[in-house]
């Protein structure tokens, strides 16, 4: 035993030493903060230019109309907030600053200003009246465009307003840019509005009437309601996004993340072993077991290091910005629980890999049967998170390999499986647990001496039966 | 007593026998080579003594015990193909290994520093085994195998490749081991190292055993049909003379195998030609290697 912890810790420490693991976890952070900056950055950098387009209003009675709402939309382009203006240099472009303050009398470091920022862009219109009688308005405006004078331009049929229409009575967008949905879409709902309103009137209906009639009705959707100690009832919040829906899958795809990490370092450090003649040297030693054993114990002791970083963190910031109550303790329980069955099964299969190859290609290939042991579960998460208590999703998570990842997704769904489905998948997964090691113990005793050609899967799978 | 005992060895793989019928008793304290070309049986037969591979019939008893492993603490080896950590210090190395023999993290880093000290390599402790030469690195490798005092110490090729002063070092080495109360067995292709170190040899020639006994007791069963000679006439005089099996013709001298009496054939050689030289001499284990293996172990046996 104590040979194993001796492996277990060298291992670990050769491998928490290394820039490769520092880099990592250091890394890991700095890019996820990268990111957030960088979301920030951009959505106060929104793409904020004049998005100018042409009508040709065959019917005449809708580009008053399409003037209006445009001033209307124009005006509502901007978010205003209050900012504390700090001295040189704090107000960057595309800021319109306004003094709320008052008075040139009033210290400007203690000055609190309103801002005003763009964060869409304008759009603006003007009228088309065609003249030319050689071309088509088409033509001549589809030439603006591509000039750049103009972004898009908008043709309405002259019957718009019509009961019925024909093809020729619709309203034509023409743009160069097929992705930029936010002008067409606009121009769309407002002639929508503009046309349904007429219909009514021309009905006789009073639109105030209509409106009236059609508001949207109250939902509110929230979880069960219990009785607490004081027979008062308790429950019943209202439904949270994060709670529902990120919690469950971002401690799948942590789980996940947390497995990719590690366990491949079960397969690297045998490998490396074998392939600079190490390993016999240890086998001199120990026991190809015992060797495996520290191997497994070292490559989990790593991966707890990182969940211990990063679920720590996580537990630090629910704290700080007291929203402990949305991640109870129990799932993170759950969460170590599953990780070390998972970490056991997987680095076992990655050792017993690594133990079998003699070079690194080989050892490529043969791993991609177990990579995708690990990638099946990951597409039933949707499934999983849809209906957590269906047949499938129970009988997916009763059995491994799968349970680790399907189970902790369904323990993260409030309320959970039932206990006694939990109880089995912990049993069910420790015994497979059991039976992966041991059959990795068999390949890794064979495997590591052997050299040459890389073995099969029918060659691997006879090796484990083996004497 | 004996530190290992082999009886009816057998280890095939697939159609090729590596060891054959093997039998084999090294005594407690000695110092036993095992020699014989390269692919003969013999790393196969450190591995099963080790238990590394299983014997396909036959027993091995190690120690006195017939369960004995390479894993056990009491003994230390030294496989052919060995490779260390390249980014670990010497001495995190040293003490690594000698915690897997079970000894005490501080005694595993006491015995690593006085080993390195005693072989001439006190101020490369701290440094990455990356650093190393290949003859320090070998040195280094040596201490990670003996540094837990093993009882029974197997080294498979423990010379491959040294110059000659880390030769000797190592040689020097290996025989304080031995009077310190280890047994040891090594393998080499060296003939003239197991002459000068062993007290007893052992040769497998494809799977089976050809030689076994002290270095004295072989030399001397070779002794008698081993002649060599120097003649006026030359080589071609031994071509026409009857009961000659072999001839090792050295240029102006000549080793002749000769299956009669000696003194006859001094007589006959007198009659047609001056001899110069008649000396019937000892063969060295080398000559017997070849002997033995045939002109495929000639190549080896100079390595």
């Amino acid at each position: 035993m104590s040979k194993v912890l001796t492996i277990a810790f060298t291992e670990y420490l050769n491998a928490v030493r290394s820039k490769a693991f520092i880099v990592g976890i250091i890394m890991m952070p700095i890019m996820m903060g990268a990111g957030l900056i960088m979301q920030v950055l951009s959505e106060s950098n929104v793409d904020i230019q004049e998005r100018k387009f042409a009508v040709l209003d065959e019917s005449g009675e809708l580009y008053d109309y399409l003037e209006e709402a445009l001033e209307a939309r124009n005006s509502g382009i901007y978010k205003t907030g209050k900012i504390e203006f700090k001295g040189l240099g704090a107000v960057g472009e595309g800021l319109e600053v306004e003094s709320s303050g008052g008075g040139e009398s009033a210290s400007l470091e203690e000055d609190e200003l309103a801002i005003r920022e763009q964060y869409l862009p304008a759009f603006s219109m003007e009228k088309y009246e065609h003249g030319d009688e050689s071309r088509s308005a088409e033509l001549v405006l589809s030439d603006r465009v591509r000039n750049g004078e103009l972004f898009a331009f908008v043709v309405i049929g002259k019957n718009i307003l019509a009961e019925r229409t024909r093809p020729k009575d619709q309203v034509y967008y023409y743009s160069a840019s097929s992705t930029y949905k936010d002008l067409s879409k606009w121009i769309r709902s407002t002639i929508q509005d503009k046309v349904e309103d007429s219909r009514f009137a021309a009905k006789g209906i009073d639109l105030e009437l209509v409106a009236d009639l059609q508001r949207l009705i109250t939902f509110d959707a929230r979880g069960l309601v219990e009785e607490s100690i004081d027979g008062e009832e308790v429950g019943g919040e209202e439904d949270n996004d994060i709670q529902s829906f990120a919690i469950p899958f971002g401690s799948v795809m942590l789980l996940f993340m947390l497995i990719m990490m590690s366990a491949p370092q079960a397969l690297n450090v045998v490998l490396e072993e074998k392939m600079q003649k190490i390993s016999e040297v240890l086998v001199s030693a120990v026991t190809p077991f015992q060797l495996m054993l520290g191997k497994l114990a070292g490559t989990i002791l790593l991966s707890m290091t990182l969940s211990l970083v990063y679920l720590g963190s996580i537990f630090i910031a629910t704290h700080y910005f007291e929203m402990e109550a949305m991640i109870p303790m129990r799932i993170y329980a759950w969460f170590l629980l599953f990780q070390l069955m998972a970490m056991a099964i997987f680095s076992s299969l990655f050792a017993a890999v690594g133990a079998a190859c003699s070079e690194i290609r080989d050892a490529q290939s043969l791993i991609t049967p177990g990579m995708m042991i690990l990638m099946i579960p990951m597409f039933f998460l949707v499934v999983v998170l849809k209906s957590p208590d269906s047949a499938l999703a129970v009988g997916l998570s009763l059995f491994p390999p799968a349970t680790p990842m399907l189970m902790m997704l369904r323990v993260a769904i409030d309320p959970g499986p039932p206990m006694w489905q939990l109880i089995l998948s912990v049993i069910l997964t420790a015994g497979f647990t059991v039976g992966c090691v041991w059959a990795a113990g068999k390949v890794f005793r064979i495997g590591l001496l052997s050299s040459g050609q890389a073995p099969t899967l029918k060659n691997l799978v006879g090796w484990v039966f083996s004497k | 007593m004996n530190a290992v005992r082999l009886s009816g060895v057998t280890k095939t793989y697939g159609a090729h026998r590596a060891v054959d019928s093997l039998d084999l008793e090294i005594p407690m304290g000695s110092v036993y080579g095992f020699i014989g070309p390269n692919g003969s049986g013999k790393t196969t037969t450190i591995r099963m003594i080790l238990h590394i591979i299983h014997p396909d019939q036959g027993e091995i008893e190690v120690l006195g015990k017939c369960e004995t492993r390479a894993s056990n603490n009491r003994i230390g080896y030294l496989p052919e193909e060995r490779g260390m950590y390249k980014k670990m210090s010497v001495k995190r190395l040293l003490t690594y290994y000698g915690m897997l023999k079970g000894m005490a993290k501080r005694d595993a880093r006491r015995a690593g520093a006085e080993w390195m000290e005693r072989l001439g390599l006190g101020e490369w402790l701290d440094k990455k085994v990356e650093a190393l030469s290949k003859g320090m690195a070998q040195k280094v490798q040596f201490i990670s195998t003996v540094i837990s005092a093993p009882e029974l110490v197997i080294l498979d090729e423990p010379f491959s490749g040294l110059d000659p002063v880390n030769l000797e070092v190592l040689r020097e080495a290996i025989l304080e081991l031995r009077n310190a109360g280890s047994t040891v067995i090594f393998s080499t292709h060296d003939m003239s190292m197991a002459e000068q170190m062993c007290d007893s040899i052992f040769m497998i020639y494809r799977g089976k055993k050809v030689l076994d006994g002290t270095v004295a007791g072989v030399r001397a069963s070779y002794r008698a049909d081993t002649i060599r000679l120097k003649l006026s006439g030359g080589r071609a005089v031994l071509d026409d003379l009857e009961g000659i099996e072999t001839i090792n013709d050295m240029g102006t001298e000549q080793e002749v195998r000769f299956s009669g009496d000696s003194q006859e054939l001094l007589q006959r050689l007198m009659a047609v030609t001056t001899v110069n030289r008649f000396e019937i001499s000892e063969p060295s284990l080398h000559n017997i290697f070849v002997r033995i293996a045939g002109p495929e172990a000639e190549e080896v046996a100079h390595v």
